[in-house]
């Protein structure tokens, strides 16, 4: 298994080469520090929470609210403030909305035995609703001048909040998945739930942590998106749940869990921010990229079928 | 007693009355709720929606989901536009067949890789949700369909009225759609294949060993949910007229609302095109009615929205697995006090 | 008699270096109910899915009224008149009885409800059942599943109709009308394929009996012409050879678990034992026994809701595998790949799992060095043949999966250790492996329950051996006592043997 995720990332990183020389190649202000920055920023919310959902993936589960979380977080974030609610309260609230909204989630999927498909597709909606319900038709600006700064200018730096916010969260959940018991039965519970009740794991719990985290750090990319902003709106992080999900399937992620990285995430994010990146500079639009990494999607799952000589699992006797 | 009655059909019973409660609740909160204009609203809309449903729920009874209808009612919609708009002479008919074509050649595409490369449903039609609308925007080049660059004909066909019963308005677009609903469902009951589709998804395991050519079924199901959706975008193009590269987003999750709400099980095998429709009726009214409903914010009826299908499928759900673990329980008693006497 | 409707000519079977079936001969004639009778992996399954077309034989031939056929598949099988049911009946559940009967048919677009309802009626009655056609399958219960599974394959025209162990999960009420239902079907004609565990059951509804063993023929007669001692003693005739070594007892005087009348509502009652430090019991009985129903009570999935057990002294009280671990006791699933292993998953993985705890440093990271010396220690231990333990357990052979499945639970260093199967599709070299691991952990002072169906196992590794029958105890005897027959006289019901 692990040489054949060796692989996966191996491929992985040979299109990144490939995209990045293309880009360097084809734009050369491609590699100034500005435009580096400026690639990560302008997805950042997206890239936070892939880290995340390649927790959720890798336990066989899906997490489709999270763009709704994202948005719900920072139209409260907005709704609060207007209220005259002291902002670093409002953050505090915000971040607690996304905990109980994803404990809401494993809820529905570990006590009642809903399958997370349905029930974040239900929350999807009416997460989107309560967003819409703070804020209703008309943007919030006008946040404090910290918490804008906070978004957009650099904190080390050039390197903004966010981006420092991405790696030591990367450093962080890499470890947990890694080399953490947590990160040891993600994977177990994954491939096999049932080998890992029959171990003595409370596998509900362990999900159940795994979609509050989920919300907690969608309501965290809310609040980044809210700085980075300046301002926000009912719409905020809308069809973000397609484009997270995308970047970890392609990063070797299965959707049958058991199996991925956060390594294979991580270039999956670089490939993914890289392509759009040069396209833009090519002048192709946004909509267009996203077929473009849609077909990218469909043939991360296709291509590792074709066999490459190797031995499959040998069939039990 | 419970027994006699289909599950299925226990299901629609409880729609319906949920449908009539929740419309007694808006009748006496609102003012003249009850009107003719709240059914023109609600059957303009669900004339689209309902054919959307409708293939939604022939794909999730094989255990599947088509993630991608939205971006096909838009492409759809942007091409008859455009189509007819460089041939404003052409029969009706003939637009209606381009328009179902290009929508099952989308199904098509959805179908093969589901099931003939194997790739799961939700990732194949996340992945064909996006490219389907890139290439929207790619064929549309930045423009818009316009209502002026449309036949009349087109125009006023979706609110030609057919006939009337006092204020309430049976329009064309309604009708047409009710019509293909009830064709669909009487197809679902009557056509040998068309339980197939049910065969498939309620134990695939027994429907190979039936003989059934699960893979087929399953690309048919994606086809016929492509053609349905390709007639939804003629409709939404008769509608709308104004036709923009967004045109159809979010289609995707009402219809699997619909389909969810109307009872269909998103485990596959069990539920039916009618419930889809009364399902996409009931997320119609409820939109309606918490806009009207006075001291509540309009923007309510999505978060409601989402509560709703929450509680249909976890009461669908729960429900259903009590039934089944009194039924087990009741045949166990039976095995042992049977055992008990024999020898 | 006439030409048989379907024989089996020196059909042999083998996957990799295991063979499960070979040189088989077998003819069915027409209006004959014959019996099919064997132990567990006699090769029983491996018979019926190469007449079913689910398998291709590796050498021999089908024939079909007399004329040799290939039957690529399960529809083939079908279209040619050959059927199959099974204990856990194949029905669509969200169906009703009608469209459960009609939905192989092919005939005409447009479906006919009153027809296909008259027809459904017309099948339910000429098996002699009363069934309402429009009721949904879900709601039904086993027998009426099958009834519909038999009166689906009569639909299509059935000429050899296999059932096996068809009526293991019955009723004797329903085990009664079934075998009706098989009589009345071969006197229309059919071939019907008998395979059963109750030899009473043989005698009542045969014409002939066949009796397979280690995957050969070895013997077709009448049923006048048997008895159940001579199928007994064909059904576990073994030569020497194959014998394990009859281990020695290490059994302490310490009662380690004190098992009395002990029931789950609707699957077994009335188990009693006691089981001591350094004992090795062994649960022996056929297919539906429930032994595994047993063992998974005393490890908390399933509850217990009669009788009283006591371990350690104290009463046991486990509502959950978490608490079974807790207590010291550990359970080796029989099934290796969907509650044993996570295949996909290293080999160091599997076996540090239920002990993972044991490997965390202070800040709740795990020591990878720590646990893999362990694994390693296990893989030298246990004689688990990989070149390291990092790769995923799924590619190992399946003796080598075992080892590591015991590993995990040995590394747990249990008190009570349960052992569902623990042979069953691995070699005989890791057999014997296995048994002498087994026995070492007893001989330490842990205690053993081993549920096998492989007699020489349950002989050769039993301190004592609890036969179970359907749901119930039969005896516990001890292994001075024991023999083959004397187990599978018990297991098949024969009470005069206790």
């Amino acid at each position: 298994m692990m040489a054949r995720l060796k692989s996966w990332e191996g491929l992985l990183l040979a299109t990144l080469a490939v995209i990045f020389l293309f880009n360097v190649w084809a734009t050369p202000e491609f590699i100034s520090p500005a435009n580096q920055i400026n690639l990560f920023q302008l997805s950042i919310e997206k890239i936070i929470m892939a880290l995340v959902m390649t927790f959720v993936i890798i336990n066989a589960e899906i997490d489709l609210s999270i763009g709704s979380m994202m948005g719900l977080s920072a139209c409260a974030f907005g709704y609060f403030f207007q209220l005259g609610v002291d902002p670093v309260l409002c953050i505090v609230i915000c971040l607690a909305i996304g905990a109980v909204g994803g404990a809401f989630n494993g809820f529905f999927v570990t006590r009642i035995g809903l399958p997370s498909l349905v029930v974040t597709l239900a929350t999807l909606i009416g997460f989107r609703g309560l967003a819409r319900v703070m804020v209703e038709d008309h943007g919030i600006n006008n946040f404090p001048a910290w918490f804008d700064r906070l978004g957009q200018e650099g904190l080390v730096g050039r390197v903004p909040f966010a981006l420092i916010a991405f790696f030591v969260l990367f450093v962080f959940l890499y470890i947990v998945l890694e080399r953490s018991s947590f990160g040891r039965l993600t994977y177990v519970i994954g491939s096999n739930k049932d080998v890992a009740e029959f171990a003595g794991i409370d596998t509900g719990r362990h999900k159940m942590v795994i979609f509050t985290a989920s919300g907690l750090i969608a309501a965290f990319a809310g609040l980044l998106f809210a700085a980075r902003v300046g301002a926000v709106r009912g719409d905020v992080g809308n069809g973000f749940e397609l484009d997270v999900i995308t970047i970890v399937l392609l990063g070797g992620v299965s959707i049958f869990g058991g199996k991925g990285t956060l390594v294979g995430t991580l270039l999956s994010v670089l490939i993914v921010l890289n392509l759009r990146n040069g396209m833009g500079l090519l002048n192709i639009t946004g909509h267009i990229q996203t077929g473009v990494i849609g077909i990218l999607l469909i043939s991360s799952v296709i291509i590792p079928r074709i066999p490459l000589g190797r031995g499959k699992l040998k069939a039990e006797a | 007693m419970l027994q006699k009655i289909a599950p299925q059909t226990l299901r629609l019973l409880a729609l319906v009355a949920v449908m009539v409660l929740i419309t007694l609740f808006f009748a006496s909160q609102i003012s003249g709720f009850l009107n003719g204009r709240l059914f023109n609203r609600i059957s303009s809309s669900v004339a689209i929606m309902a054919l959307i449903a409708t293939g939604q729920t022939l794909v999730i009874l094989t255990r599947n989901i088509d993630l991608s209808v939205g971006s096909i009612v838009g492409f759809v919609a942007f091409a008859t536009g455009l189509m007819v708009g460089h041939h404003p002479d052409l029969n009706p008919i003939v637009l209606l067949v381009f328009s179902m074509l290009i929508g099952a050649g989308f199904g098509l595409v959805n179908g093969v890789l589901v099931a003939y490369a194997r790739v799961p449903s939700i990732i194949v039609t996340l992945a064909t949700m996006a490219l389907y609308r890139s290439s929207l925007v790619w064929f549309s080049d930045g423009k818009s369909i316009t209502t002026e660059s449309l036949p009349q004909w087109l125009i006023n066909f979706p609110n030609t009225v057919l006939f009337s019963l006092g204020a309430m308005e049976f329009r064309a677009a309604f009708c047409a759609s009710l019509v293909v609903v009830i064709a669909v469902a009487l197809a679902m009951a009557k056509l040998r294949p068309a339980r197939q589709i049910y065969a498939v998804g309620s134990n695939p395991e027994a429907a190979d060993l039936a003989g059934i050519d699960a893979a087929r079924v399953v690309l048919a199901a994606f086809v016929l949910s492509g053609v349905l959706s390709g007639l939804a975008g003629y409709m939404f193009l008769a509608r709308y007229g104004t036709i923009t590269v967004v045109a159809g987003l979010g289609f995707e999750l009402k219809s699997v609302a619909s389909a969810v709400v109307g009872g269909v099980n998103i485990f596959g095998g069990s539920g039916s095109v009618i419930g889809a429709f009364l399902g996409a009726i009931l997320v119609d009214l409820l939109e309606n009615g918490l806009r009207l409903l006075p001291g509540l914010s309009e923007f309510w009826r999505e978060a409601v929205l989402g509560a709703l299908i929450l509680a249909a499928v976890a009461t669908d759900t729960v429900i259903s697995r009590r039934l089944a673990a009194v039924r087990a329980a009741r045949a166990q008693k039976e095995a042992l006090a049977a055992r008990e006497v024999a020898p | 008699m006439t030409n048989p409707t379907l024989a089996l000519r020196s059909v042999s079977k083998s996957f990799g270096m295991t063979a499960a079936l070979s040189d088989m001969t077998l003819e069915l004639f027409p209006g004959e109910v014959h019996a099919i009778v064997g132990e567990n992996g006699a090769g029983k399954s491996t018979m019926i899915k190469i007449m079913t077309g689910v398998y291709q034989p590796s050498s021999g031939q089908i024939e079909l009224d007399g004329a040799a056929v290939v039957l690529p598949g399960t529809k083939a099988a079908r279209l040619r008149g050959v059927a199959a049911i099974y204990q856990e009946p194949m029905v669509f559940p969200d169906l009703d009885v009608t469209e459960n009967i009609s939905i192989s048919s092919t005939e005409g677009l447009v479906l006919h409800r009153g027809a296909m309802r008259r027809a459904a009626e017309a099948l339910i009655a000429r098996i002699g059942m009363k069934l309402d056609v429009d009721r949904v399958a879900s709601g039904l219960t086993l027998a009426e599943q099958q009834a519909v599974e038999i009166a689906r394959a009569l639909s299509q025209d059935v000429r050899v109709l296999i059932m096996d162990e068809p009526t293991a999960s019955l009723s004797a009420h329903e085990a009664t009308e079934l075998r009706r239902i098989a009589k009345s079907l071969a006197e229309g004609g059919v071939s019907v394929v008998y395979i059963s565990h109750r030899l009473e059951e043989v005698f009542q509804v045969a014409d002939r009996v066949t009796v397979i063993r280690d995957g050969m023929h070895i013997s077709t007669r009448l049923v006048g012409e048997t008895n159940p001692q001579l199928l007994i003693a064909e059904m576990v005739g073994r030569e020497v050879g194959n014998y394990f070594t009859k281990m020695a007892s290490t059994a302490r005087d310490e009662v380690l678990l004190s098992v009395h009348d002990l029931g789950v509502a609707g699957v077994f009652q009335g188990i009693s034992f006691d089981l001591r430090r350094g004992e090795v019991l062994a649960m022996s009985g056929l297919i539906g026994a429930r032994r595994t129903d047993v063992a998974l009570a005393l490890f908390g999935i399933l509850k217990i809701s009669s009788g009283t057990v006591s371990y350690k002294g104290a009463p046991l009280k486990v509502a959950s595998p978490r608490d079974a671990i807790a207590a010291g006791i550990a359970y080796v699933s029989e099934d290796r790949r969907k509650l044993g292993l996570a295949m996909a998953l290293p080999i160091r993985w599997n076996i540090s799992l239920a002990t993972l705890r044991r490997y965390l440093s202070a800040l709740g990271l795990i020591d990878v060095k720590a646990e893999a010396g362990m694994a390693e220690v296990f893989r030298q231990r246990l004689n688990i043949r990989t070149p390291d333990v990092e790769m995923a357990v799924g590619m190992l052979s399946g003796g080598n999966q075992q080892k590591v499945m015991l590993a995990k639970w040995l590394n747990m260093e249990p008190d009570l250790l349960i052992v569902d199967e623990p042979t069953r599709g691995i070699d005989v070299g890791a057999k014997a492996e296995v048994h002498d691991l087994i026995r070492a952990f007893a001989a330490a002072g842990g205690a053993v329950l081993v549920v096998s169906s492989d007699l020489p196992e349950v002989l050769a590794m039993g301190d004592r051996i609890l036969v179970m029958r359907e749901g119930r105890q039969m005896a516990v005897i001890e292994a001075a006592d024991a023999s083959q027959e004397r187990i599978m006289a018990l297991a098949t019901g024969q009470r005069g043997a206790a």
